[in-house]
């Protein structure tokens, strides 16, 4: 008899493989997003289960929030977002299939190697636990990555318009 | 209990939407119009396909919305503690939303933000 927690990991990983595999078949571009924003929930659920709970705020507001819309953002884009795609012809199914095999051995070889063994003491994830330490002004204080990441983000947003408002047609479109 | 009762809400929930859906299922009886797959079923008929090509300068939202998305990452731990560090922490976030407010007052400036 498994334990209820092994029952929920199994269901949880069960859907988010069902849902890539989902969003790796079909046809239409659009449902396939929707399937990815699936996948992306499961993972949100599987850090629930593991007790993070912050990583899985970061999960469903970073990923599920932000990148799925970015991806739906950029089909909406393309002139095609409703239309089927075309069958995949049957070498390429063969390769993805042997690319597929090739990452799961691989990943299988590493964890075989690495064998992760459970710590012994309690691992203390709390949020507080996060804040005191980015905002630690102190030796082994993060405040100054975490300024630095205002920086960062600052140069991301102006790389993005600076590359992107160039493409910016005139007020043709509708 | 505990683990059990789990199990049993978790059967309970699924069958009772289940078989509300089944029930409607095998009681309806279904009829299949044009009109009924159209986006408003009363109205004026709607022209051209609804799978238009958007304008790519809304890209740049949805860019700038992540940028500030993540930042909200940071915010979160940031409130937790703030009340427990006092003025330090007031005054690194202060630092921290000043330079991606710059970020907002240049995306202003460029007109990035703008509807078209």
């Amino acid at each position: 008899m498994m334990s209820l927690g092994a029952i929920f990991f199994y269901i949880i990983s069960a859907f988010i493989l069902l849902m890539g595999i989902l969003a790796v078949t079909t046809r239409k571009i659009f449902r396939s997003a929707i399937y990815l924003l699936g996948s992306l929930i499961g993972i949100a659920g599987l850090y629930f289960w593991l007790e993070v709970e912050f990583i899985a705020a970061v999960q469903i507001v970073v990923y599920v929030g932000g990148i799925v819309v970015l991806i739906i953002f950029s089909i909406f884009l393309t002139q095609q977002s409703g239309k089927e795609m075309p069958r995949t012809n049957l070498s390429r199914n063969i390769f993805s299939l042997l690319a597929v095999i090739a990452g799961f051995l691989l990943s299988c070889s590493l964890i075989h190697q690495y064998g992760f063994e459970a710590g012994s003491q309690p691992f203390d994830n709390a949020v507080s636990r996060i804040g005191l330490y980015m905002l630690n002004t102190g030796k082994d204080g993060f405040a100054l990555p975490f300024e630095a990441v205002s920086i960062l983000l600052l140069a991301a947003l102006i790389g993005c318009i600076v590359i992107a408002m160039k493409s910016v047609p005139t007020k043709s479109t509708k | 209990m505990g683990s059990g009762s789990l199990i049993a809400l978790m059967i309970a929930a699924v069958a009772f939407s289940g078989i509300a859906i089944l029930i409607s299922k095998i009681l309806l009886k279904t009829t299949h119009n044009i009109h009924k797959g159209e986006p408003y079923e009363c109205g004026i008929p709607t022209i051209g396909p609804s799978w238009i090509q958007f304008s790519i300068g809304y890209y740049l939202f949805a860019l700038i919305f992540l940028i500030f998305d993540v930042e909200l990452i940071f915010i979160f731990p940031w409130a937790v503690v703030v009340k427990q560090l006092g003025w330090v922490a007031f005054v690194e976030i202060l630092i921290f939303l000043f330079i991606l407010f710059m970020g907002f007052l240049y995306a202003h400036k460029k007109k990035a933000l703008k509807w078209m």
